[in-house]
């Protein structure tokens, strides 16, 4: 049987998020548009396993992610591209008084973390998932999301200049240190 | 104090609002004693601020009509044509509801009435209506940016994705107010009001103007519609799809209004003769 017309709705409705998921992994907005149509292609030949009482975000988000690793797989072997090459700052106009050279960097940033970590905090932060839910989509334990998250984002202040150091340590003076 | 020293991986899970109650408390309470600490957890914080701000504005780009177009794609091979086509002129039945068969004017190029822009038509023309009722009322904020400003018709082109093109009314006796931009389901549109030319010394104080709004959208479907005409309550709307053209890409229009219709028609002539597409 094919989908019902009450589903496709709620697919239109994930559209938006799904796109800013995709383009958060890959930057290039053409190539984040793939990964959400394969993502809907593949959330709609199988709808029939999706349960309602389920977020459709969460599900078609793991179903995008499943798609990004499967794309990968296949692509293993090609060099990955430099992520601020393929980001078109016009493409994705920011929000006026915010800073581009800032989210450029960002970008760069997010780009340069492991692919491991940079999933786990772009689900927790950008997509606001709880850790339950980011569990679910990457197929880990939660622990392993929570250490992932931190992780991530000891790594990204070290990129972004601050060394993220001072782990436990007593705080030196008490000073506060830059503040960003 | 004698808890121990929360690890990276508390303050951050603190940070997401993962932790019991208990262990929050204990956070909290060693981040007030711990500035520095403090700090770089304010520093992660801001970090993820600065994440959302730069991907956010995707949410707001108009969604590529290939994507829509594949949740409307039928499953390949599963149904014969035939089935989605009669599928899709049953919801064009369930969502035009009442719609006034006699409002079909004329048509534009070739039109199917089973037509997926069509059969999705009824949700947005809905939401022309609701945004002509909210915004019309308005007396000191009607439009977000005013007709004076030049730059109107670039940034809502801009950000419809599609040409929006600032209608000259004023023979019909209606000049532009301004415009603002609108959340559709897939995307956002436009609206322009206009409001009627009150003659030099006319007691315009007591009664309230007679406005009229153009909703424009990129349409989920680029399959030209033909020109309808819906009654709502006192609110009369015509609404088409034009197709894609040499110079421009295709467009949702829907014009809605509280006037006679041979009024309102008369303003939707005069857009469709303005519309960007035509020479």
């Amino acid at each position: 049987m094919d989908a019902p017309t009450a589903f496709r709705q709620q697919l239109l409705g994930v559209i938006p998020r799904l796109r800013r998921y995709a383009r958060s992994l890959v930057f290039d907005m053409h190539a984040a548009d793939d990964l959400v149509q394969t993502a809907l292609e593949r959330a709609l030949a199988h709808w029939h396993q999706f349960d309602q009482r389920r977020d459709i975000l969460v599900w078609t988000i793991s179903i995008a992610h499943n798609a990004y690793m499967d794309d990968r797989r296949r692509h293993a072997r090609a060099s990955l591209v430099e992520p601020s090459d393929g980001f078109d700052p016009d493409a994705s106009q920011p929000a006026a008084g915010t800073d581009i050279g800032l989210q450029l960097d960002l970008v760069k940033a997010l780009g340069r973390l492991s692919l491991e970590q940079r999933e786990a905090l772009l689900l927790v932060t950008l997509e606001q998932l709880s850790y339950a839910e980011c569990a679910e989509v990457l197929r880990i334990p939660i622990g392993t999301v929570m250490s992932r998250v931190s992780r991530a984002r000891i790594a990204l202040r070290a990129l972004l200049g601050d060394d993220g150091d001072g782990k436990g340590a007593m705080p030196p003076q008490g000073t506060l240190r830059r503040v960003v | 104090m004698n808890t121990p020293a929360p690890d990276d991986t508390l303050l951050s899970a603190w940070i997401d609002g993962e932790l019991p109650p208990e262990r929050r408390a204990e956070v909290e309470a060693w981040l007030r004693e711990h500035p520095d600490d403090a700090a770089r957890v304010r520093a992660w914080s801001a970090d993820a601020r600065s994440l959302r701000s730069a991907l956010d504005p995707v949410l707001d780009e108009a969604v590529p009509t290939a994507l829509t177009q594949t949740v409307w794609r039928k499953a390949p091979a599963v149904l014969p044509d035939f089935a989605w086509r009669r599928w899709a002129a049953a919801l064009a039945l369930f969502v035009l509801g009442g719609a006034v068969g006699a409002g079909l004017m004329w048509r534009v190029q070739g039109n199917s009435a089973a037509s997926p822009a069509l059969a999705s038509s009824g949700g947005w023309v809905q939401r022309a209506a609701v945004a002509h009722s909210v915004y019309v009322p308005e007396v000191r904020h009607p439009v977000e940016v005013k007709a004076q400003e030049e730059h109107l018709s670039r940034w809502l082109t801009r950000r419809l994705d599609v040409p929006v093109k600032l209608f000259d009314l004023r023979e019909q006796g209606f000049e532009l107010v301004g415009g603002r931009l609108l959340p559709d389901a897939s995307g956002p549109s436009a609206q322009l009001m206009y409001q009627a030319i009150t003659p030099p010394g006319a007691a315009s104080a007591a009664a309230k103007p007679e406005r009229v709004t153009v909703y424009l959208r990129k349409p989920d479907d680029a399959t030209p519609a033909a020109f309808r005409y819906e009654q709502q309550g006192e609110l009369g709307l015509f609404y088409w799809v034009e197709g894609k053209s040499a110079n421009s890409g295709p467009t949702g229009y829907a014009l809605v209004g509280a006037l006679p219709r041979d009024k309102l028609l008369a303003l939707a002539e005069a857009i469709y003769r303005q519309e960007p597409s035509r020479p």
